[in-house]
């Protein structure tokens, strides 16, 4: 029968709107509590699942990654002794659109020192691809996972210099739990090893 | 989350007679509130980032709560230009134009790192350093993509300028600060400002005079020999090896040349290794007798590329690969060298006519000229540019090393933004001999077919020739079609292609190994796990030995991006229909949930840099398999069945598109064409299984096959393919061992050994290909991309014809092209 194609897939579209409520009454009134929203976004959910950004947030896996930044520990005496970077390169070397810039730190006779001097990361070139981090030998640079980066300008903002990079390593252990465990707990059976 | 008003915004600088108006404030206010919930956007997008901004527009992010869902095709009707991607220098022109004719006020948002500062391709030579350099932007999104959320954030920040701005002061009301449109660049050697007319002439004459005194400084050194050694401004810093390999030939090869012998005479082929070095004399002939020959039937030329051999006697080389649909197998290699001077090999688009638009490639880049083929004129630049990019001893504005890492970036890094050492503050370079005053642009010579080759309609009516793009809703994104109709008929049509162009290419070549995997993510930017060919073609030469998890996950992650790329080109078939949004939005929640997967495997939704030579990136948990076991077993077939309940049957669908654009098997498979295209046609070809890669021989599925060939089966072919992806995905997902996920030492260096491979897999939209040269270094010599997307858009003139002009948004979109990957 003519017609009857378009009638089948109006009946789908009526589902779908019908299934936009259903979660809606399950959770009522708490419409948008963590619980609502972790079973939209899950594989199972049905209805409507939309997040109210900027009232809430579309959650990231620890995997997640933007631009990068470098880590230093808390527990040194100063936040430029406890910068993990030892400036060997390497991220510079492996990074795809060459966005990191690393002036090493030199002693008075001339000698490199393992620290950088000066580190730049620019945002404007950097693509996310996270080989920085996956290859850096110490841990010292992690993708970070803060992408309001937005702003009205970029040319005072957008090359991350040193101070903007370093953040303490307690961040880094909150935003990706599972690899700070991983990469330093051995670390520290190492050092008692030692 | 806050937003901080800035502390620029113009409310701050109202005059101190106006501040206590309250009558002044009170209708600010309303004034603002109005129009800061009501920004329209325009339908217009580049590249990568162009897709994150459409999805926020869909369910999930729903850009319709900041009342900003009204996206308007017309610049006339829109407040807001999302310059959404890679902005190339071929694609500035229309983006100005577009910009000059948006109404007060007008808003410019630079969406992702290279529409705010060039981004990863910003060394390209056809690439601009942001598009601020040509427009005044509002508000900058940083990220590679920026997530929709990030776009959503950028929205609420032009909210906040918005509200910061008075009706008293707002320069659109204003007589004396009336904006003038901004001068249109135009594309010259390479593209020029109108406004740094006098900047360039003055650079032109300091150039020449550093060129005279240079050049009489070698004149007075070597007074014999002068004119043929121009000195260079930079030379090539680092010596490069020209590749060799052992070129011992193979026996099977030994067999097939002495037939091509017998057949054509001595001299027509020689031997090295399995490749078949043609006597470019002899070419065409060769070509047919391996069309002809019936246990040859070499009926596909899937791939033609050119390859400089700097430094080596002949130094071009254009290779091609030739498939046959009938026998399966791998590739047999062609190649023909010419001389460096004025190079030319002739055209082989009599023998196969795919050769077509990638010949125009070659000569476009490479500057080898194909005698007989019918339309040779550059293809992703512009006619009128200056020099053939691919050469090796080409450099372009932001030239700085010819192989990375650059050693200004260690030890001693000090950060130079690379516009700063260029006089012109821009990507560009222009030819010292330029003269500006006596230059004009090359036309751009519009293909008009003759008249005899109407089909007789009883009316008379008058040719018309139309621009469909590069800024089209429909297109795709930066495509362009020229068609010459009559009526309504399409008579005859040229794409035209180029405005995505990042010199993928190029950049690829000055790469590492390694560095080229997350590019290749940008080349088809939806299906970014769908990249595994460039894994296997390295890994062809590197001989390394995959664990059977990584190879799992690679057929795992490649799977669902199938289905994934398949659901979307429903959609988005669906949107050219003229079904706006609803099947799209519904492939699109599916997808939210298949990017879950691949955001948490790999750590970006869009461009996942998932595939290493050796295995995979991340491995994966227990809870992913869990979830990913429900989307193939449960989830997915349920959301097939209902796209297929919501279209598959529907009247107006079947009417716009049974019997629409339909090309015969054999003239589908001279055209090059791949993928589900080809087996829409009823040709059985479908790599997984004539060429078996990975661990795809050990998976039961089905190559589904439809014998009509128009609109309607393939996207009937779609809904199959995903089925049987799915029905992969089940056996894969319940063999996965456990184990480890990387063969050999992770190493960021990488050297190949050298030699040249083709390595190819069956991409959602086709063959996707890289063939390679190594000399043995840390780069690749030679990187070419095979994009099904541009050699299957050869035949779509062939499609169109006789077709009106409604059906050719329709046409193109059951191709399903990714510009990224045609334009690389």
């Amino acid at each position: 029968m003519l017609g009857f194609g378009v009638l089948k897939g109006l009946a789908v579209t009526i589902k779908h709107f019908v299934e936009t409520y259903i979660d809606d009454l399950k959770y009522f009134p708490h419409r948008y509590s963590e619980e609502a929203m972790e079973s939209r976004q899950s594989v199972n959910g049905r209805g409507i699942f939309t997040v109210q950004y900027p009232e809430q947030e579309l959650t990231h896996p620890e995997t997640f990654r933007y631009i990068p930044f470098l880590v230093f520990d808390e527990d040194e005496d100063s936040v430029y002794e406890g910068i993990r970077c030892t400036s060997c390169g390497i991220c510079a070397k492996v990074c795809p659109p060459q966005c990191i810039w690393i002036v090493r730190t030199k002693d008075a006779d001339g000698r490199p020192i393992p620290q950088p001097a000066e580190f730049y990361i620019d945002i404007d070139v950097c693509m996310n691809c996270g080989y920085c981090a996956e290859f850096c030998p110490f841990d010292a640079i992690i993708m970070d996972h803060d992408w309001k980066l937005v702003d009205y300008d970029r040319f005072d903002g957008h090359i991350h210099d040193m101070e903007r990079l370093l953040k303490p390593a307690s961040y880094y252990q909150q935003i990706r739990p599972i690899q700070y465990a991983e990469n330093n707990l051995d670390e520290d059976e190492d050092k008692d090893g030692h | 989350m806050t937003v901080e008003v800035s502390s620029k915004s113009e409310a701050t600088t109202i005059p101190e007679e106006l501040q206590r108006n309250v009558l002044i404030t009170g209708v600010d206010s309303v004034y603002n509130w109005g129009r800061m919930y009501s920004i329209w956007p325009m339908v217009f997008g580049l590249a990568c980032c162009a897709i994150e901004f459409i999805v926020a527009g869909t369910a999930r992010y729903d850009m319709a709560r900041f009342g900003a869902e009204l996206a308007r095709a017309s610049p006339r009707q829109a407040d807001l230009m999302v310059v959404s991607g890679t902005v190339t220098k071929k694609m500035v022109p229309q983006i100005v134009r577009l910009h000059n004719q948006m109404a007060e006020p007008k808003y410019v948002f630079a969406m992702g790192a290279c529409a705010t500062g060039g981004g990863p391709f910003k060394e390209g030579y056809n690439v601009v350093s942001g598009i601020d350099k040509y427009l005044p932007v509002d508000v900058y999104i940083p990220g590679c993509p920026p997530t929709p959320q990030a776009f959503l954030q950028g929205l609420i920040k032009l909210q906040e300028k918005i509200k910061g701005q008075s009706v008293t002061q707002v320069p659109w009301y204003r007589k004396d600060q009336l904006n003038e449109a901004i001068p249109i660049p135009v594309l010259g050697p390479d593209i020029f400002d109108p406004r740094q007319v006098e900047t360039i002439k003055e650079e032109l004459v300091k150039q020449r005079a550093q060129e005279t005194q240079a050049e009489t400084a070698v004149e007075e050194a070597k007074e014999a020999k002068a004119t043929e050694a121009k000195p260079k401004k930079k030379g090539i810093a680092k010596a490069l090896k020209v590749p060799q390999w052992d070129i011992t030939p193979t026996e099977e090869a030994q067999t097939l040349a002495d037939r091509i012998h017998q057949a054509l005479g001595e001299g027509a082929v020689t031997l090295e290794k399995d490749t078949l070095v043609v006597d470019p004399a002899r070419l065409i002939q060769v070509g047919e007798y391996l069309r002809d020959a019936e246990d040859l039937a070499y009926d596909l030329l899937s791939n033609v590329t050119g390859v400089d051999y700097l430094g080596r006697d002949p130094r071009f080389e254009v290779v091609y690969h030739l498939y046959s649909t009938s026998r399966g197998g791998g590739p047999l290699v062609l190649k023909a060298r010419a001389p460096v001077g004025d190079p030319q090999v002739p055209s082989l688009t009599s023998v196969w006519p795919s050769a077509d638009l990638q010949e125009r490639e070659v000569w476009d880049l490479y500057g080898i000229r194909f005698p007989g083929h019918p339309n040779l004129k550059r293809i992703l630049l512009w006619e009128g540019f200056h020099g053939h990019p691919m050469r090796k001893d080409y450099q372009e504005a932001y030239y700085e090393e010819p192989v990375k890492p650059f050693n200004s970036r260690w030890p001693g890094g000090h950060h130079e933004l690379a516009e700063s050492k260029n006089p012109y503050f821009k990507n560009v370079v222009y030819p010292t001999e330029w003269d500006l005053d006596a230059w004009t642009p090359v036309e751009e010579i519009l293909a008009v077919v003759d008249a005899k080759d109407l089909p007789r309609t009883g009316m008379r009516t008058e040719k018309i020739v139309v621009n469909m793009g590069p800024q089209h809703p429909s297109t795709h994104g930066v495509f362009r079609m020229v068609v010459t109709l009559d009526g309504e008929t399409v008579v005859d049509l040229e794409p035209v292609v180029g405005y995505l162009h990042r010199n993928h290419e190029k950049i690829g070549e000055r790469n590492g190994w390694l560095m080229n995997m997350p590019y290749t993510d940008r080349l088809d930017y939806l299906n970014s796990m769908g990249n595994l060919g460039y894994a296997l073609a390295v890994e062809k030469l590197l001989d390394v030995e995959i664990p059977e998890r990584a190879e799992y996950l690679r057929v795992i992650m490649a799977e669902f991006n199938r289905v994934l790329s398949h659901m979307m080109m429903v959609g988005f078939l669906l949107n050219e229909l003229g079904a706006a949004f609803t099947p799209l939005f519904y492939a699109v929640k599916e997808r939210e949930l298949i990017l879950d997967l691949f955001e948490e495997a790999s750590g970006s939704r869009m461009m996942c840099n998932y595939m290493r030579f050796g295995g995979v990136a991340h491995d994966v948990s227990q809870d992913w398999l869990d979830r990913a076991r429900y989307l193939a077993r449960e989830r997915l077939p349920r959301k097939l069945d209902e796209l297929e309940q919501l279209l598959s049957d529907n009247e107006i669908l079947i009417a716009r598109t049974k019997g629409v654009g339909v090309v015969p098997p054999d003239v589908a498979v001279a055209y090059g064409i791949t993928g589900p295209l080809l087996r829409a046609v009823g040709v059985p070809y479908d790599i997984r299984r004539v060429e078996p890669y990975g661990i795809y021989d050990r998976f039961d599925f089905q190559v589904p096959l439809l014998y009509n060939g128009d609109l309607y089966d393939r996207y009937l072919i779609r809904i199959l393919e995903a089925r049987e992806a799915l029905k992969i995905l089940d056996q894969a997902l319940d063999q996965i061992p456990e184990g480890p996920i990387f063969g050999g030492k992770r190493a960021w260096q990488l050297r190949v050994p050298a030699g040249d491979v083709y390595g190819r897999i069956e991409h959602p939209k086709g063959e996707l290909g890289y063939y390679l040269v190594s000399n043995g270094a840390g780069n690749p010599w030679r990187y070419r991309v095979r994009s099904p997307s541009f050699i299957n858009l050869t035949a779509l003139a062939e499609m169109c014809k006789g077709h009106k002009v409604a059906d050719i948004i329709t046409i193109l979109g059951a191709i399903d092209i990714v510009l990224g990957e045609v334009d690389r």
